[in-house]
């Protein structure tokens, strides 16, 4: 008991303020969720209300095209940016390893994930412009014309989609280069002497010793995207037309500008649920590894 | 002895500097100008220090980030500053709150243009003032380069699309309009300027007040016959951030440029500057800058000297920069700079609108620069964009 006691204090501080900042926020969100703009119990009122707008989720897309509502920009967004992150990550830094002078590239490479998302925003802008920036400009070697990539709908969401994975690939790249420095060299130097080629023993060693890193890298890029805004609201501010809103920018739409917090809290918690789907089983997955 | 005196003197000069410090008051005004719009307003300012002693700060935020701080601040019984520059029906809505302050009697409303200060009343009561106001006049042009490429100003919708294609056939030029974008405002200055045109000022004001639809016959024609047509047709560029599309368009990528009476203040030479309406245009679109005192401010009597000072003396120094239009009956022609009476002289004969976005305001303005950024590159989608208009609208 006198354990538990001495325990207790040391713990009590955090679990008051976790319980202040953290449990509390989450579960008077929840209960938002669940009330009128009166303050009256609305079940599953505003669920129905909020779900079925055309900003959250847009069925003509799939026939029209963009926008298809937050919600399939969200997952398309996952998509497209967890498989690339996953890729680009773990290949950089394999070959990083491998290469004279790759602490001086990575230590580039890093400069991404070290800008302010809402200067990596406003350089996105920049960089998709048809005036002046650099990617329509690279596009129109091959012959494609230039054109604000931001500005179009069939585009917008795509070039924010590339913008997030430079600012947050070189994230994966570090978790990885710190992971397989953990692996000894004469696990490899074993491959070698069995006649393994070095695509081989990337596959055979790197690729399974690096899985409890994967589980970290793929939670934190799901997370990552799930709660993606800031480079949303500054580059595209989700347009044009709504065919790059994303679920972050929707709770800030409806608690900012139709000052609506009850449809801020639906958003709110589906994202929070969203979040817990993916977190909960890798780190309970990552549990079981240990 | 010596050392009692000596504290007595300590604690008297301690007091006497309090009261100094206490007396000294400071304001501090808020408004979203910034670079050369900034350095236009800081005279009217000093010209409030040097008149009064009051010390006076600036403070840049824009009306869509203050549309986000402001109600969270005053809901905390706090404000950033003591007189701020906000959107007509953002300063009715709080004041309906009880967080603005009534400044009834702070200015005399028979010494303004007619109906300017409608959107800052209720009642009988004054919740803010105008200060100078922006008028959306039309296409502005450079006059060296239509002298250049032998152009005229157009006086018949055909002649507009005739100057239009000639623009366009001129090389190194990238399209014949310049469209300016950023948050999105531009391009719904250019949509009230063809709805108030080919629909008549009376739509432009139904629209405002939801007495007539975004899918009516009379808004969808002006969109499907006017608009859309010159869109597909590529006289508009795509959607450019609106000070580099103002740099562009002067350096000779575009031919015009819609803009409000502000550029005047932003290019090199303002002797170069033409500008038209639409051929036909019978309504303009004069959007006053409202400023208000909140309720929370610490100096209140001082702010709304000040409120009164810029919206009466402070707008003739204004004019004088260039850019701005006096909503304030007593400012003389002749504090105007020569482009500006121009301005002034294209509003004759033609009813002057409020801005219909600032007016409407709410969920539906971010929703009505993001519709027309759709429009632009997707101008079949024209159906569509009015639809979804049509549902933001505010019930």
């Amino acid at each position: 008991m006198g354990e538990f006691r001495r325990r207790l204090v040391f713990f009590l501080p955090a679990l008051v303020l976790l319980a202040v900042f953290v449990v509390y926020p989450v579960v008077n969100t929840v209960w938002l969720s669940f009330l009128n703009r009166d303050g009256g119990f609305a079940f599953l009122a505003n669920y129905a209300d909020v779900l079925s707008q055309p900003e959250m989720f847009d069925a003509r897309g799939f026939t029209r095209g963009f926008p298809f509502g937050a919600i399939i920009h969200n997952f398309i967004w996952i998509a497209i940016q967890l498989p690339f992150t996953v890729m680009l990550g773990l290949v950089l830094a394999a070959i990083l390893r491998e290469v004279k002078g790759g602490a001086i590239i990575k230590s580039i490479i890093f400069l991404g994930m070290v800008t302010p998302m809402v200067v990596g925003g406003i350089i996105l802008r920049f960089l998709f412009d048809g005036n002046v920036g650099i990617i329509p400009m690279l596009l129109s070697l091959f012959g494609i014309a230039p054109r604000t990539l931001t500005a179009y709908p069939d585009t917008a969401l795509f070039s924010l989609i590339g913008g997030s994975l430079w600012l947050w690939t070189p994230f994966a790249m570090v978790l990885y280069s710190a992971g397989i420095e953990t692996i000894p060299h004469y696990v490899y130097e074993a491959a070698v002497i069995d006649g393994a080629s070095q695509l081989r023993a990337f596959f055979a060693i790197t690729v399974p010793l690096l899985r409890p890193v994967t589980g970290v890298v793929i939670t934190m890029t799901f997370l990552w995207v799930l709660k993606i805004f800031d480079i949303v609201f500054v580059a595209t501010m989700g347009g044009p037309g709504g065919a790059s809103n994303v679920l972050a920018l929707q709770m800030y739409m409806y608690a900012f500008r139709e000052f609506n917090p009850n449809a801020a809290a639906v958003v709110a918690t589906c994202l929070m649920l969203l979040a817990m789907v993916v977190s909960i089983p890798t780190f309970r997955s990552a549990r079981g590894d240990e | 002895m010596l050392r009692r005196v000596m504290l007595f003197v300590f604690i008297a000069l301690a007091i006497f500097s309090l009261n100094g410090l206490a007396a000294e008051k400071r304001l501090t005004v808020i408004s979203g100008w910034s670079g050369p719009e900034m350095d236009a307003f800081m005279p009217v300012l000093k010209a409030f220090e040097l008149e009064t002693g009051i010390k006076v700060d600036y403070q840049i935020y824009r009306a869509e980030d203050l549309a986000v701080l402001l109600p969270a601040q005053f809901a905390a019984k706090t404000a950033p500053g003591d007189v701020i520059m906000m959107w007509g029906w953002f300063i009715n809505r709080e004041a309906q709150a009880g967080h603005v302050l009534d400044v009834t009697g702070a200015l005399n409303e028979a010494d303004f243009v007619p109906g300017v200060l409608d959107a800052v009343k209720s009642g009988n009561k004054l919740w803010g003032g105008s200060y100078t106001g922006k008028v959306k006049p039309g296409f502005w042009y450079r006059k060296s380069f239509f002298q250049k490429n032998g152009l005229s100003v157009p006086k018949t919708w055909d002649e507009f699309q005739a100057l239009c294609a000639k623009i366009q056939k001129i090389p190194g030029i990238k399209a014949p309009i310049a469209s300016g974008n950023g948050v999105g405002w531009p391009l719904s200055d250019i949509t009230e300027h063809f709805i108030s045109t080919y629909a008549g000022p009376e739509v432009s004001l139904g629209l405002m007040s939801g007495k007539v639809a975004w899918t009516d016959p009379i808004v969808r024609g002006v969109f499907e016959q006017r608009l859309v047509p010159m869109l597909k047709a590529h006289y508009f560029s795509e959607p450019i951030e609106w000070t580099m599309a103002a740099d562009l368009w002067w350096s000779g990528d575009y031919g015009l440029y819609f803009m409000g009476s502000w550029i005047t203040g932003m290019v090199k030479d303002p002797t170069d500057l033409g500008v038209f309406s639409l051929p036909g245009s019978k309504g303009i679109v004069f959007a006053p800058d409202y400023a208000f005192v909140p309720a929370y401010s610490k100096s209140p009597v001082e702010a709304k000297r000040l409120l009164a000072f810029l919206c009466t003396k402070g707008q003739e120094i204004q004019v004088r920069q260039g850019g701005h239009i006096a909503t304030y009956d007593k400012v003389a022609l002749d504090a105007y700079p020569p482009v500006d009476r121009g301005v002034a002289d294209l509003m004759k004969g033609r009813v002057a609108l409020p801005d219909l976005d600032d007016t409407i305001g709410g969920e539906w303005q971010p929703a009505f620069w993001d519709q027309l950024k759709l429009l632009w590159v997707s101008p079949a989608r024209v159906g569509e964009v009015l639809d979804t208009l049509q549902r933001k609208m505010p019930k």
